[in-house]
């Protein structure tokens, strides 16, 4: 593993996101519209209830999903923006190995994840004044989690991309929010019929967000829903490697990443 | 000089499709080796086996004497490549990529590497545009200038001058030719410019559907084709009888205005010379041509079209 690599490839990503409008808006102006448009509503829909926690409940909701949608999409859309810049012949005939860029799209993603964090969280504090950073110590291990969907959920898609080139690129972009109304980020998971609880239950993502809306409503931290969250995070991370290694190897055969 | 690349046995099939087969070849130290064939020929999947940018199906690649599935990263420290047809990220600019690229290898001091090939490639105007407002010289220019940042000890380079004007073009043969004589690199290069490729390479490999058709010096190889060019200046009354007469013989002959071009072994010339003379084919000026690297191409090209 060599660090200067990995930081050449952080450099290159993060140059992009001053230089490329599209980039700037996946970290900032898309959870900026969310904290609007759901947040208003939420506003609304706790002044007919009378329900003062629903508010706090999803605007946290959208400000901690958005750290598994920018862990993926910083994995994803860096495949992609090499594949669309015909940079991957440049960067693959360097010294580079291919768990290296893993780990820079990773490291990179942490960077973005937690810079789009910080925005969103300082966005719904001014809007809301919901004060999402008050979770203290508790914002680590959910942050953790998170971001540990949003490499799997990445190294996944990003190995689909390999296979099958940017014919199918919109899975960069939607397949996290295949998984999102199983993960119960607004409401609880009993609220789901029971086939779709039954899916949250091997969710990673559903353990965490019933894990921040216990700490909201009670200011308790459930450690069974954390270790439970991270032994299946830890599983699909390791098969989502698994498959983007081989997704390699096989572009590689094929010779897909050689088409300049 | 002993070699710096051998491959050996390499083979690559895309499912039934035979794109490299059974070829060997090696460059030694400081050596400019042409890599030469007709499109789809196996020549650019060559240089991606050599590059780790296709696995191989069959053979084996090494560089420096160690095997380069073994020491992939180790040998890439000391080998870069540069294609016309490859870009660098075009929202940055010229000093962002190649800073970044600087970070992909082991180099001592970055800045004062980038600073410094900036300037060998009179990039320094440049240096702070994007990549998307280059040119396409200027983008071929900065490929290159990429692929010299490692001080590369073996230099991989797809049609290097394709897309520049002739003076750039001039300019990165003599830097080439220059690397060669001062650091002893080894390159190995492929083109459609058979006189680049007589200018500048020692040796040529041809090959034609992914085979080794030949693998020699462009002299022996111009001069394994034993038919010249006899262009001859006519008045038109006589351009009709040598017409008929190289008809007659089945000699390949071609009008080009005033001019007759026959195509005739070279040993053949003076009695042909003599025979239309007697037939009274009296010319004004006459030029013999040579066998050109170009005519080897094309009669290979030709005789072994897939």
């Amino acid at each position: 593993m060599s660090w200067h690599r990995i930081y050449g490839l952080i450099l290159r990503y993060s140059y992009l996101l001053f230089r490329n409008p599209d980039r700037a808006a996946d970290t900032f102006y898309w959870s900026t519209i969310d904290l609007l448009v759901w947040g208003l509503t939420g506003l609304y829909v706790e002044r007919l209830a009378g329900n003062l926690l629903i508010i706090n409940i999803i605007i946290s909701g959208i400000v901690f999903y958005y750290i598994i949608f920018r862990s993926q999409g910083e994995v994803s859309v860096n495949l992609l923006e090499e594949y669309w810049s015909h940079n991957l012949v440049n960067i693959f005939v360097s010294p580079l190995k291919f768990g290296e860029w893993m780990l820079a799209v990773v490291v990179n993603g942490v960077i973005k994840g937690l810079l789009g964090f910080v925005f969103a969280g300082a966005v719904a504090l001014v809007l809301y004044k919901v004060a999402v950073f008050s979770y203290g110590f508790y914002l680590i291990p959910f942050i953790f989690l998170l971001m540990l969907t949003g490499w799997f959920l990445g190294f996944f898609v990003s190995g689909i991309i390999l296979r099958y080139g940017t014919k199918i690129q919109f899975i960069a972009w939607t397949f996290t929010s295949v998984f999102a109304p199983f993960s119960a980020i607004y409401y609880p998971v009993s609220f789901l019929p029971d086939w779709a609880q039954a899916v949250a239950a091997i969710l990673p993502t559903s353990y965490v967000f019933e894990g921040l809306r216990e700490v909201i409503r009670t200011g308790h931290f459930d450690p069974a829903k954390f270790w439970i969250s991270l032994v299946l995070n830890l599983v699909y991370l390791g098969l989502s490697i698994v498959f983007i290694r081989s997704s390699f190897k096989k572009a590689l055969e094929r010779g897909l990443i050689n088409t300049y | 000089m002993s070699y710096v690349l051998q491959a050996n046995h390499l083979t690559k099939k895309f499912g039934k499709f035979m794109a490299v087969d059974n070829i060997s070849f090696g460059l030694k130290e400081g050596e400019i080796l042409g890599l030469l064939g007709p499109n789809g020929a196996g020549k650019t999947t060559t240089l991606q086996m050599l590059l780790g940018l296709t696995t191989v199906t069959g053979g084996s690649i090494s560089y420096f004497g160690k095997d380069f599935y073994q020491h992939r990263s180790e040998i890439l420290e000391e080998v870069n490549f540069s294609s016309a047809y490859t870009k660098l990220p075009w929202l940055l600019t010229v000093r962002q990529n190649l800073t970044f690229i600087s970070y992909l290898y082991n180099i001592k001091d970055r800045k004062a590497r980038v600073n410094q090939i900036i300037k060998i490639f009179h990039l320094e105007k440049l240096a702070n545009q994007e990549v998307r407002h280059l040119s396409a010289g200027e983008t071929t220019r900065l490929n290159i200038a990429k692929s010299l940042i490692n001080f590369p000890k073996v230099l991989l380079l797809d049609e290097p001058t394709a897309s520049l004007d002739p003076e750039v073009a001039a300019y990165i043969r003599e830097f080439l030719a220059n690397e060669r004589k001062q650091f002893q690199v080894s390159i190995i290069i492929t083109s459609h410019n058979m006189a680049e490729v007589e200018e500048l390479c020692d040796r040529v490999v041809f090959i034609n559907q992914g085979k080794v058709i030949a693998d020699d010096t462009p002299e022996n190889l111009a001069k394994s084709i034993e038919i010249s060019h006899v262009r001859l200046l006519l008045t038109p009354d006589v351009q009709t009888k040598l017409i008929d007469y190289c008809s007659k013989y089945k000699l390949l002959c071609e009008q080009e205005g005033r001019y007759v071009i026959v195509d005739i072994k070279e040993k053949d010339i003076p009695g042909f010379l003599q025979k239309i003379s007697e037939l009274g084919i009296s010319y004004d000026e006459i030029s013999i041509e040579r066998p050109s690297l170009e005519d080897y191409f094309l009669q290979k090209a030709r005789t072994t079209t897939r």
